[in-house]
């Protein structure tokens, strides 16, 4: 059997390997960021955990800046204090991460909602930035 | 061996590489979602909440399934070549890894992981020394168990065995031993962290200490909670795990330096040379990733951009991992024995038992972010 066959790796030496990876990792994030700024119209936004839709901030048609809050969740939050799980009903607000303005409302407050599951505000975001 | 140009290296990828990505699609779109909702023992989701059956050990194990036993033991010539591409998504993964932290968090938590870092990866490799010497076992043989046991599996080994002119059989013992400590620590350790209920701080402390290998601390982290987040077991774990990759050179000089003062025909060796040829330069990568996220180049933390590019780390990782599970031939790790095995035993178990000690006495519940 040839070192060749041996080797774990497509590449000349674990160098170019390296350097590989370096650059698909590059172009995966150029990709995710011109895709994202570009060429994705609007996004739907998701809760980020699981909670209770207590408030949305925003009307349809509404301009948001970036840092506006949008819709507030509460939601369990969990901690270690002093080495205790500690677990506590909090209501905390989620903003607008890019300038835009706002498509749809599709959450009503009151709602259970589930992390990454329904879309609760849809927004237009400025191209070129980051929503 | 014919050579056959760029484009047919590139094809030759393609068969091992598509059936690499079609098992992660299977796995992350229908097998994970209906054990969520399966009921076993009368309990919804007991596959995923008592067995730590999500997609990552899932595409481990596939990955060791189609190995040992629908190819026979052996990757086919066909799809040999896309299953070598397993590294290279690791060290992707690993590079974008970097977007979960800013350099200020890195300083929070960099402290603790490298005196922990550096004082079990080079004790490891003193106590492996004297072990070999106590063992009778031959001086190469230790040398390359050292590297192995002391600082990141099989890059070290492989990085350490010509220095020490170690034979293909030892270098080949020496990787089956660690390697099938470190799968047995892969299974084990997320039930062992749930049982003490470890924090993820705590849990990724560990791990990253105590296992021996890159993709397997990953595979562990995961395990044990397979989002990836600020503030998760691999948000933590990977910190361990880059600052023991950035520490083969110094070992593989160390012990280098270690079998040529005791040759008659002592070589020079250079900690530069060794730095110019072994530095794993994909941790720069990672370091530019986290650079980027610390001047929020890369989207807000919460911002669908993040969510979109912890989505695409995940595909990537979740290929290299049924890659990896595609290299753990278990004939190999039967053939593993003698003294490499002894060593790499107690090597292995001591470090991972004394890790879990010095943790829990010395490392708090709550994460530093």
């Amino acid at each position: 059997m040839s070192d060749k066959k041996k080797s774990l790796t497509v590449f000349k030496s674990d160098r170019h390997e390296d350097l590989a990876a370096i650059f698909a990792s590059a172009l995966i994030v150029v990709v995710v960021l011109t895709y994202m700024a570009f060429i994705v119209p609007s996004v739907g936004i998701k809760a980020p955990q699981d909670g209770k839709l207590v408030e949305i901030f925003v009307a349809e048609g509404a301009d948001v800046k970036k840092g506006d809050k949008l819709y507030a969740l509460e939601v369990v939050k969990k901690k270690w204090v002093n080495n205790v799980m500690e677990e506590k009903v909090a209501v905390e607000s989620f903003t607008a991460k890019a300038n835009g303005k706002v498509l749809k409302i599709s959450g009503k407050p009151g709602e259970a909602v589930k992390k990454g599951k329904q879309t609760i505000v849809v927004l237009e975001h400025e191209k070129g930035t980051l929503p | 061996m014919e050579d056959k140009g760029l484009f047919g290296k590139i094809l030759a990828i393609v068969p091992g590489l598509a059936v690499m990505i079609g098992t992660l699609y299977v796995l992350r779109v229908y097998v994970e979602p209906w054990m969520k909702d399966a009921v076993v023992f009368g309990s919804k989701g007991w596959l995923v909440q008592v067995l730590s059956l999500n997609y990552i050990l899932l595409s481990i194990l596939t990955g060791m399934f189609y190995r040992n036993i629908l190819f026979g033991g052996k990757i086919p010539a066909w799809a040999e070549e896309g299953f070598r591409t397993t590294r290279l998504f690791i060290k992707t993964g690993v590079i974008m890894l970097g977007s979960l932290y800013t350099f200020d968090k890195l300083l929070k938590v960099g402290g603790v992981a490298i005196t922990l870092i550096v004082a079990f990866v080079f004790g490891t490799a003193i106590f492996v020394l004297w072990l070999g010497k106590r063992l009778g076992a031959d001086r190469s043989v230790t040398a390359t168990m050292a590297a192995a046991c002391g600082v990141c599996g099989v890059s070290a080994a492989v990085a350490t065995a010509p220095g020490v002119r170690a034979k293909p059989v030892d270098l080949a013992l020496s990787i089956a031993t660690i390697l099938g400590f470190g799968i047995m620590t892969m299974f084990v350790s997320p039930f062992v962290g749930k049982m003490l209920s470890l924090s993820d701080y705590q849990f990724g402390a560990w791990v990253g200490t105590g296992i021996l290998n890159s993709g397997q601390v990953l595979a562990t982290c995961l395990a044990f909670n397979p989002n990836f987040a600020p503030g998760t077991a691999v948000a933590y774990g990977e910190i361990w795990n880059v600052v023991r990759v950035i520490c083969i050179p110094f070992v593989v000089f160390f012990i280098t330096a270690w079998y040529w003062k005791g040759e008659a025909d002592a070589e020079h060796v250079s900690l530069g040379s060794i730095l110019a040829s072994k530095f794993p330069i994909f941790v720069l990568g990672f370091i530019g990733m986290t650079a980027l996220s610390s001047l929020h180049i890369i989207g807000a933390e919460g911002s669908e951009t993040l969510h979109l590019m912890r989505d695409v780390m995940a595909w990537v990782f979740g290929i290299g991992l049924v890659g990896l599970g595609a290299y753990i031939d278990v004939r190999e790790i039967k053939a593993a024995g003698g003294k490499p095995l002894r060593i790499g035993l107690i090597a292995g178990v001591t470090k991972y038992v004394l890790a879990m000690i010095i943790i829990l006495a010395f490392i708090p519940k709550e994460g530093a972010f």
